[in-house]
This record gives C-alpha cells, sequence and structure tokens, in this order.
C-alpha cells in the first residue's frame, strides 16, 4: 500500500482518540494560564514534551519556581513509560532510515502506540500463514497517521485553552475520561484470540491500581512486567 | 534557569526516550519466546494504561467512581466483543458513565 494510504488509514484511525485529546488539551492549556505559563511556554511544552501526564505532573512545580532538578526528574519520570512502548513498535518498522525513524518517534504516545501497535498485530496475525513480510514504511506511515493527526490537536488545543476559558456541564468531563480507555479496551477485545493474552490483560488491569498506589512513577510499570512474565511462563509450561 | 530551558531540556529528554529504543530496535526480528514475552508486555501495558487512565486521577485512587467506571467498562467490553465494534462500545459506555456521574 502506498505511504499517503497508509497515511490516511492512520489519520483515520485517530478519529477516536481524538474525542479525548480535544477536551484534555483544551484543559491543559486552561491549566497553564491559571497556573501563570505563557502561551509561548505552554505551547512549547505540548509541543516539545508533548505528555499529558508529564505536562500535568510539572505544572506546580514548574509555575511555582522550584528547583530545576525536581521539576527534570518529574518530568523524566513520567515519561519513562514511553521506552517500552518506543521499543514493541520499533520491530515493525524494519527498513526504515533512522532520520526518518528518528523524527516520527517523537509523537509516541499512550494512544499512538496502542493503536498502531493493535493494528500491527492484527496484519501480522491474518499474515501468519503467508510469507512474513513486515512493511516497515507502510507501518511508519500508519503510526504517523495516527501520532501526526494527535499531536497536531494537542499543540492546536492547548492554544485554544489558553485562550478560552471553558466550562463543561457537571458528569461531562466523567465521560471524557471514559472514552480513551472505553476505546482502548474495546479494541482489545475485538482483536483477541488467545487465552494466556485475555489472562494477562485482565491480570494487569487489576494489578496496575495498586502498584501505582504503592509507587507513583513506577509501580504499574513493574505490576505490568510481573504479570507479562507470569503469562510468559504459563505459556510455557502449556 | 529559566522556565523556557527546562522546557527544552525536558523536550530533548523525552525525545531520547522516545527515540533511542526504536533507533536501537528498529525491525531487529527476537527469538520467538522474547517476541511471546514482548507481546506480552505490551498487552499488559495497554490494560494498565486502561486501568491507570480510568481509575486514578494523578496519584490519587478514584475510590467514589470506580464502581461505575467499572461496570461501564465491563459492559463496554462485552459490547465491543458481540458488536465488533470498540467505537459502539465505548460511546455506550461513555453514555452509562455519564448517567451514573448524574444520579450520583
Amino acid at each position: 500500500m502506498l505511504f499517503s494510504a497508509r497515511f490516511r488509514q492512520g489519520m483515520r484511525a485517530a478519529g477516536p482518540i481524538l474525542i479525548a485529546f480535544v477536551p484534555s488539551s483544551i484543559a491543559w492549556g486552561i491549566a497553564a494560564q491559571a497556573r501563570g505559563l505563557t502561551l509561548q511556554e505552554s505551547l512549547l511544552m505540548s509541543a516539545l514534551v508533548y505528555s499529558g501526564p508529564a505536562q500535568f505532573a510539572v505544572l506546580a512545580p514548574l509555575a511555582a519556581g522550584k528547583s530545576a532538578l525536581q521539576v527534570l526528574i518529574a518530568g523524566f519520570v513520567m515519561n519513562l513509560r514511553f521506552l517500552p512502548m518506543s521499543m514493541t513498535l520499533a520491530p515493525f518498522f524494519r527498513g526504515v532510515k533512522r532520520l526518518p525513524l528518528a523524527l516520527a518517534s517523537h509523537v509516541v504516545s499512550a494512544s499512538s502506540f496502542i493503536v498502531p501497535y493493535l493494528q500491527f498485530e492484527k496484519e501480522r496475525d491474518s499474515n501468519a500463514t503467508e510469507v512474513p513480510t513486515l512493511d516497515g514504511n507502510g507501518n511508519l506511515a500508519f503510526f504517523v497517521g495516527v501520532g501526526a493527526t494527535s499531536f497536531l490537536v494537542w499543540v492546536i488545543g492547548t492554544g485554544i485553552g489558553y485562550g478560552v476559558a471553558l466550562g463543561f456541564p457537571p458528569g461531562f468531563e466523567e465521560a471524557l475520561k471514559f472514552i480513551l480507555p472505553g476505546y482502548f479496551a474495546g479494541l482489545l477485545v475485538v482483536e483477541m484470540r488467545d487465552r494466556v493474552v485475555a489472562l494477562v490483560c485482565l491480570a494487569s488491569l487489576l494489578a496496575a491500581v495498586p502498584g501505582a498506589l504503592m509507587s507513583p512513577g513506577w509501580g504499574w510499570l513493574i505490576t505490568a512486567v510481573v504479570v507479562a512474565i507470569l503469562g510468559w511462563g504459563l505459556e510455557a509450561r502449556k | 534557569m529559566t522556565r523556557v530551558e527546562m522546557i527544552l531540556i525536558m523536550g530533548l529528554m523525552a525525545f531520547a526516550v522516545r527515540a533511542l529504543p526504536q533507533l536501537f530496535f528498529v525491525g531487529q526480528t527476537f527469538p520467538k519466546t522474547w517476541d511471546r514475552l514482548l507481546r506480552y508486555l505490551s498487552y499488559a501495558f495497554i490494560c494498565s494504561i486502561v486501568s491507570i487512565t480510568l481509575f486514578m486521577t494523578g496519584v490519587r485512587f478514584d475510590a467514589e467512581a470506580a464502581s461505575y467506571r467499572g461496570l461501564a467498562l465491563a459492559i463496554t467490553i462485552a459490547i465491543a466483543r458481540k458488536t465488533k465494534s470498540p467505537v459502539t462500545g465505548m460511546i455506550i459506555g461513555a453514555l452509562l458513565v455519564l448517567l451514573a456521574s448524574r444520579l450520583r
């Protein structure tokens, strides 16, 4: 498939993500303005850091003039979750040159990891009986289609939020909060075939919150790794 | 250090975390058993992200909302599975959450 066609496919796949990204980015813009960041600083942060949780986490210490080390460590710890996501996507980009790959990696986020990953897995499974060919450039086009669309919405939404004070009706935020996880969970179950994968999903769903409560930055990552290793061990015993 | 300088460094650090694994592992074929582990890790990360996004605000567990959000998630999963449409499941789940939060 042509690069542009795959890119458009990715853009379409980003649709449900945008429903959640629009209000979240606006909320970030409003919060940044309320804490006294300038428009340039808010936009710069959305464009360079491009990570809602990290941006919200460092907003208070950054605005309060806390030490640079404190702000940078908080941001770094929150962004460490991109490490395994990026690593997991990498095998799907076989044959892609390093420069476009490095540039594209900037739009790795939870959403632009989950949607392309599930799509690539689905395509890999459907080609399982054929000669396994991974179209790295096509996969990159799909990934950039999802990621760049979400990225643009995030940055533009920040600007809009900064300029316009929006108030959502009561309860509306609740529905917005549900949209992304609800969509991801739906995507997962539609594609899921394997019992061990289902067990891994259920166990990590249950373990993530206790893990995060024990250690806010690392807890859920550690529980996810433990659950995945247990699933792997279970499969090996079968 | 100014705020803009801090933002620039934060951006560079975020970029490094995103780009380095891609540059290092691009197109690598792992042995089959490692490939399976990586697959389980991905699914575990996705489900953990779902759980954290849904049930936590910052470092706080949303205990009051957890019951109806959990129920809405279960219904979303059932509908998505039945209809083979994640969007349908997500819309119905979001409406349920909206309704439950208004009734609360």
